[in-house]
């Protein structure tokens, strides 16, 4: 372990992997020192783990029913959450869900910012007319109410869990558009980018290799971020039923169907909620620490 | 009687690689004189001013053996009596008027604010004193430039407003860090002899942190010259040609001369050892 | 025959319906293999022509011609390997997630040149540095080092002129003394022209054979490095930049 830490401690890095890797630990040393950002990767780290091994550490099976066992309140052996109108173990549905609202956030994740920076980096390096109509452009998109514009596509598609994240990604992208050219116009004057430019490089190149690179951290935070939003508004999506369709365990899902019953056997919707709570909370946190360790301190000096 | 003691200052940075020194055993005392601290950058010179002040913030963390001013422990005061001592009694122009003046304020404003707020002075009275106090740093209009915003003003303007603000309370010590690094060389010369005549009229101490040893010796009563968080010498300002340490030496040599040689210009030798 | 030749040119910046005359009418010319020099304050309109010469500047009026050919806009590869530029801020002109290998081998990859790797290493050689810093990222070095990299990037594409915008102003003292050195060594290996920028009077004579005086934009008086060192200067202002340099100090 220590001839490891000797290495990516490494004043002189002699290859591109150890320089990169070294960084990478430098700042790995920079979050671990916030405990709030740690809390915030046990979090984000544990909804990994329990979507990883979901079918195995799942008490029971999420979708079989047993109208013998109906609303059973937590705490009833074999059933630690309770159970919903079906019967199902409430603990089993939600260990399940995680790995829908992690597909769903993965599929987010990777769409929606890329669409935001290429199309923000392309419009704050160039500017003038290439500007003005990629950024009305997204504030028309900005201006769709995510939930409003998502049930007009999912009306449009079908419901469904793809289209949904469809629908969540054309709405997300917006704001890492904004981010991205606000970082591009800062990053544009730079004397790097003008060197880069005497050297007769192409404006790809320049902005692929040079402005994405410096727009990155921000975009990487807002992501953190945004990944609350996106597991609401899917839950709000599952919520209205147009979403992931039942009998799949999402959680905004369940929380619909426990509405009935709030006020007597109030965990059916609780417990998913608490479940969105958590997991939005660790994004939130994490994301904080992020905004620490690739703050413009370590990025400019 | 000295004005400011210092003996013996630590300041330690805690960074995610281990401890960093920023200042390594600084002594030094101040009577109602002009002290000059000269270094390089990372000789620890600007955290050292502004660690009379008390101004380093956690992870940096201040020890001395003693640092006293007028008699009151610097280090054991508390928050609340450092802020009466900032400002009040001991002052600090900083570098560059961009970056240290309120940009979303007029300089009225700004000058008005500590008179409001710390001595209970009315508006007229504040005004009175602020006008004054442009008057004092030679500035000709004090009227446009009360009701300016900082971007409005030149850097030479800027660096006066700054002067005259910090000068209103009438400290005993004023600390300069690099107060005319960010000007044109025609105003530097300017805005010296403002604070020139300023400190010696109101008969203030002053410390007077520069990187440039040309403009300290010229300015100063005495000089400490700083590498790497130590003192390596200390002597008095008209004896600079004649300083013993090879880093000082080497510093002064090492400048490009109007109409000197023009065969490579003699470089530090950092073998000593004074220089780890 | 001058290599390099800017006859009246004016460099207007227009924004927002307000118009800054940055230059106003400047002619000089610079013979193959000198060192020129352009000193005035801020404001002076000295760096602007700098970034005229590479295209970064909109030009309202006059030529620039380099080796009697005016140049082209965009200004194209060919420029660059005949152009570079050195610049001010050393924390400011190195890519900061870019390792200095990346830094040094990206112009030969722009134009296709081979053998980066011997080619990095010597150019790291070239400047004063060890070549194990290689892989390191522009905040693991000082300032001076960042500079010696931002000179090193300058000549990978052994261009015949080098354009200096105040190279060492923001460097220590005794690391400005280094990079000065480092700088005429290699104008004398490579026979390289300069064209340098600077605030500090000491510097430009040391560095530079003839000497243009600028402010507001304007030539105010161009001396040669003796008229300057014997203080020959005729105008008012070209004095009071003499008299107000902190040269003057030690005397």
């Amino acid at each position: 372990m220590t001839a490891l830490r000797v290495w990516l401690a490494d004043q002189n890095p002699s290859s591109r992997r150890q320089a990169r890797l070294g960084q990478l630990w430098l700042a790995w040393l920079r979050i671990r020192r916030n405990r709030l950002a740690m809390a915030g990767l046990v979090i984000v780290g544990a909804l990994l783990l329990v979507a990883a091994f979901a079918p195995w550490i799942s008490p029971h099976d999420p979708l079989v029913q047993d109208l013998s066992r109906r609303l059973l309140p937590p705490g009833t052996a074999g059933n630690w959450l309770g159970t919903d109108d079906f019967g199902r173990d409430i603990l089993s549905r939600i260990i399940h869900g995680a790995r829908i609202t992690l597909y769903i956030i993965a599929l987010v994740a990777v769409t929606a910012p890329v669409i935001g920076l290429l199309i923000g980096t392309v419009a704050g390096y160039f500017g003038g007319w290439i500007d003005a109509a990629l950024m009305r452009l997204t504030d028309i998109f900005l201006a769709f109410p995510r939930l409003i514009l998502a049930l007009a596509l999912v009306a449009v598609l079908g419901p469904g869990i793809e289209n949904a994240v469809f629908a969540i990604a054309l709405t997300a992208w917006p704001p890492y558009a904004r981010v991205a050219r606000a970082e591009t116009l800062t990053v544009r004057n730079s004397d790097y980018i003008a060197a880069i430019r005497l050297q007769g490089a192409s404006a790809g190149r320049i902005i692929a290799g040079h402005v994405v690179p410096m727009c990155l951290p921000s975009v990487i935070i807002r992501v953190t971020l945004d990944m609350a939003g996106v597991i609401l508004i899917a839950a709000g999506l599952g919520f209205l039923g147009l979403g992931v369709q039942p009998p799949l365990p999402e959680w905004g899902l369940m929380i619909s169907s426990g509405r009935k019953f709030l006020f007597e056997q109030w965990w059916v919707a609780t417990m998913p909620g608490l479940a969105i709570f958590v997991v939005s909370l660790g994004f939130n946190l994490l994301g904080d620490g992020l905004r620490d360790v690739l703050d413009p301190r370590s990025a400019s000096r | 009687m000295s004005l400011l003691d210092v003996r013996n200052l630590r300041v330690t940075f805690a960074t995610e690689t281990g401890p960093v020194q920023a200042v390594r055993g600084v002594s030094f005392s101040l009577g109602r004189e002009r002290l000059g601290i000269v270094g390089e950058s990372g000789s620890g010179k600007t955290i050292t001013g502004r660690a009379v002040l008390r101004l380093i913030r956690p992870p940096g963390r201040i020890e001395a053996d003693a640092m006293t001013f007028d008699g009151q422990d610097l280090l054991a005061a508390s928050e609340r009596d450092m802020r009466a001592l900032r400002g009040k009694r001991i002052g600090m122009v900083m570098q560059d008027p961009k970056y240290s003046l309120n940009p979303v304020m007029t300089v009225g404003r700004q000058l008005t604010e500590g008179l409001r707020l710390r001595d209970g002075l009315g508006r007229a009275d504040a005004t009175a004193k602020a006008m004054a106090a442009l008057d004092a740093v030679q500035i000709r209009d004090p009227d446009r430039v009360m009701g300016a915003y900082p971007h409005e003003l030149s850097g030479g303007m800027g660096q006066r407003v700054m002067i005259a603000m910090m000068l209103i309370p009438e400290p005993d010590l004023l600390i300069a860090d690099e107060p005319t690094s960010a000007l044109d060389v025609t105003v530097q010369a300017e805005v010296l002899s403002i604070l020139d005549a300023l400190v010696r009229d109101r008969g203030m101490a002053l410390i007077f942190i520069s990187h440039d040893l040309r403009l300290v010796a010229r300015f100063c009563d005495r000089v400490l010259v700083m590498y790497k968080g130590r003192v390596v010498e200390e002597l008095a300002a008209a004896n600079l040609l004649a300083a013993q340490h090879p880093y000082t030496r080497g510093l002064l040599n090492c400048l490009p001369r109007i109409g000197g040689p023009r065969g490579p210009l003699p470089g530090l030798d950092r073998t000593g050892d004074w220089a780890t | 025959m001058s290599l390099i030749e800017i006859d009246n040119l004016s460099v207007t910046f227009r924004t927002k319906g307000r118009e800054v005359q940055a230059v106003q009418n400047v002619s000089l010319s610079v013979g193959a293999r000198e060192s020129y020099g352009l000193v005035g304050e801020s404001g002076s309109g000295k760096s602007t022509i700098l970034r005229a010469i590479c295209g970064m500047a909109p030009v309202t009026g006059g030529t620039i011609r380099i080796g009697g050919k005016t140049l082209p806009t965009p200004r194209g590869r060919a420029f660059s390997a005949q152009v570079q530029m050195v610049f001010q801020d050393p924390y400011a002109s190195l890519h900061p997630r870019h390792t200095i290998d990346r830094t040094l081998s990206e112009p030969l990859a722009i134009h296709g040149l081979p053998g980066s790797d011997a080619r990095v290493v010597q150019a790291l050689t070239d400047v004063g540095l060890p070549p194990s810093f290689r892989f390191r990222y522009p905040h693991q070095l000082s300032g001076g080092q960042r500079q010696r990299v931002a000179i090193a990037r300058a000549l990978m594409l052994e261009p015949t002129i080098l354009l200096l915008d105040e190279p060492t102003s923001a460097l220590d003292a005794s690391v400005q003394a280094e990079v000065l050195n480092l700088l005429n060594r290699l104008r004398a290996d490579r026979g390289l022209t300069f064209l340098m920028v600077s605030h500090d009077l000491a510097v430009i004579d040391h560095m530079t054979d003839r000497i243009l005086v600028m402010q507001h934009g304007r030539a105010v008086e161009e001396m040669s490095r003796d008229d300057l060192a014997g203080v020959r200067m005729t105008t008012p202002y070209a004095r009071s930049l003499f008299d107000a340099s902190a040269d003057r100090l030690l005397l």
